[in-house]
């Protein structure tokens, strides 16, 4: 009998834990480990934001899930690794922390014999002043936060109708954020809702970003193939920006956000302030700070975790210029550099490097927009090494490791511009590989032909038909594995 | 001075592609395509 322990239940972690429950036999234990007791599908929360869906159309309890699966959830925080045990006993184990009303505070130690960090990032508001919904920015990446947005947002409306003007500002509240996607979709949506409330005329909307160009989105941009042409994302997305009548502050990293004003310096060092009625900023991301120690208890923290705090795995982490980047880089088992049965799933393993050009200004401050590592990928990772693990259990050591490099991997995105069942848009784009490889595809980095871009109602139709589906395989209502990640 | 840019010169859809965007058949036939091509990105992201 084995123990696997799952830390985090996001798409990564979750997947990993329902495809290893179905792998292996119910005498082989299976722990998740996550301080919140709901799953989120985080891609609708621009839709909580902006009032057109509710926390319960986008979160479900865990617990029933995992009881039905035979699967031990634990409501709790893991704050320590041990991946050596103790001098008295070297079985490894996680420290977690009980998030839950009955135990909460509660302290114990977990032992496994394979780990999966899923954990996911930590917003990390605290890296610009001012930003959170605790400071002066609200935010969509919780259903909570998602719900506070969607009141100010409300208000916002209101005022607009009582014939006030206002600006919105919606974007990167961080020179090194990621998720542009999310906010390119959310700037969207709000525009949407103005144009159905009758209000568009009076409000100015500004998307402020750390992408050097529209279009870029952390992945160095993409080019469409599309009847024999290529077209850039840049002018893809700088298209719509115009039709719709966005306006866009680029190459710009927000440096602290005081009531009503976001303060920003550009990449030539010029510095700059957007006034706001409301903004709606992302944080940069970072590691969960989770500590780890050996087992005679000396901090190895710095060997086994980056210092963005995301797990080191089999990547190649030598620092090298943008042109010196390569697709193989990046890693494909997901395993820990230091400890064979340690891997990081999702956003939780450290990439090697950004994806698009990182730049910095002549003051120091770093614009780097981060890789985005969005559902499908993280999806994928968590099932390849739940196999891998599930081999490991049936078969031993040398059972077959399997992989799923961002860079052999394609992905599909549906970025909203607006909900509606008739007045819905959205844009539907594929890329492969996710990974930009120009030793095998030349300059343009991807294949041209699966590398593709449409806007319309079918791309909205399409957002929806993906939100219902991938809650029901959250679920794990019948034949749930049929769907793919 | 400001800092706020604009896009004037991207291309803009006519007013056939606007039209062509929101048209309920023409979009159900765009969707069982993009159905198709979600699927082969899929397929090569399964290993």
């Amino acid at each position: 009998m084995t123990r696997t322990v799952i830390l985090g239940a996001g798409i990564a972690g979750h997947t990993a834990a329902l495809h290893l429950r179905r792998m292996v036999g119910k005498e082989h234990e299976i722990v998740v480990v996550s301080p919140n007791s709901k799953w989120n599908w985080i891609p609708s929360n621009i839709w909580v934001g902006v009032g057109q869906m509710t926390v319960k159309q986008v979160t479900f309890p865990l617990a029933p899930i995992y009881k039905r699966k035979h699967i031990d959830f634990r409501q709790a925080l893991a704050f320590e690794l041990h991946p050596e045990g103790t001098i008295e006993n070297d079985k490894p184990y996680v420290r977690i922390r009980y998030t839950d009303e009955a135990r909460s505070g509660q302290e114990s130690d977990l032992r496994y014999d394979y780990l999966i960090t899923a954990t996911g990032p930590k917003l990390n508001f605290g890296a610009t002043p001012g930003l959170g919904p605790e400071g002066n920015t609200w935010s969509v990446c919780t259903a909570g936060h998602a719900t506070e947005t969607a009141k100010a947002f409300e208000g916002v409306i209101a005022k607009l109708k009582g014939g006030e003007r206002q600006t919105l500002l919606i974007g990167m509240g961080h020179g090194t954020c990621t998720c542009q996607g999310a906010a390119f979709e959310y700037t969207f949506n709000v525009e949407h809702e103005l144009v159905k409330e009758g209000v568009r005329d009076k409000a100015e909307v500004i998307y402020i970003t750390n992408e050097e160009r529209l279009g870029d989105f952390g992945m160095d941009g993409m080019n469409f193939g599309h009847k024999g042409d290529v077209i850039p994302s840049q002018t893809f997305t700088e298209s719509l920006f115009q039709e719709r009548g966005v306006k866009a502050i680029l190459s710009a990293a927000v440096e602290k956000v005081e009531p009503g004003v976001a303060h920003y310096e550009l990449v030539d060092g010029t510095k700059g302030v957007q006034p706001f009625d409301f903004a709606m900023l992302l944080p940069p991301f970072r590691g969960v700070d989770m500590q780890a120690f050996d087992r005679d208890g000396n901090d190895i923290t710095g060997e086994v975790y980056a210092p963005s705090g995301f797990m080191k795995v089999d990547a190649d982490y030598t620092a090298k210029p943008y042109e010196e980047w390569k697709a193989s880089d990046w890693p494909k088992t997901y395993q820990s550099v230091r400890y064979d049965n340690v891997w990081a799933a999702g956003i939780a393993f450290a990439p090697p490097h950004q994806m698009s050009k990182p730049r910095t200004s002549p003051n120091g401050t770093v614009i780097a927009p981060a890789p985005p590592r969005t559902g499908m990928p993280s999806g994928v990772i968590g099932r390849a090494v739940a196999e891998t693990i599930a081999g490991r259990i049936k078969h031993g050591a040398n059972a077959k490791v399997h992989t799923a490099s961002m860079a052999d991997m394609g992905a599909a995105c549906i970025a909203s511009a607006g909900k509606g069942w008739r007045t819905g848009t959205a844009a539907a784009m594929t890329v492969f590989p996710i990974i930009p490889d120009k030793e095998k595809y030349g300059e343009m980095g991807r294949d041209t032909k699966a590398t593709y871009g449409e806007i319309g109602l079918s791309a909205h139709w399409m957002k929806v038909m993906l939100h219902y589906l991938f809650i029901y395989k959250a679920k794990a209502r019948p034949f749930w594995y049929l769907i793919p990640e | 001075m400001s800092n706020l840019t604009t896009f004037p010169n991207a291309p803009q859809p006519t007013a056939a592609e606007i039209r062509a965007r929101k048209n309920v058949l023409i979009q159900f036939a765009r969707f069982t395509v993009l159905n198709l091509k979600m699927i082969v990105m899929v397929t090569k992201g399964h290993h």
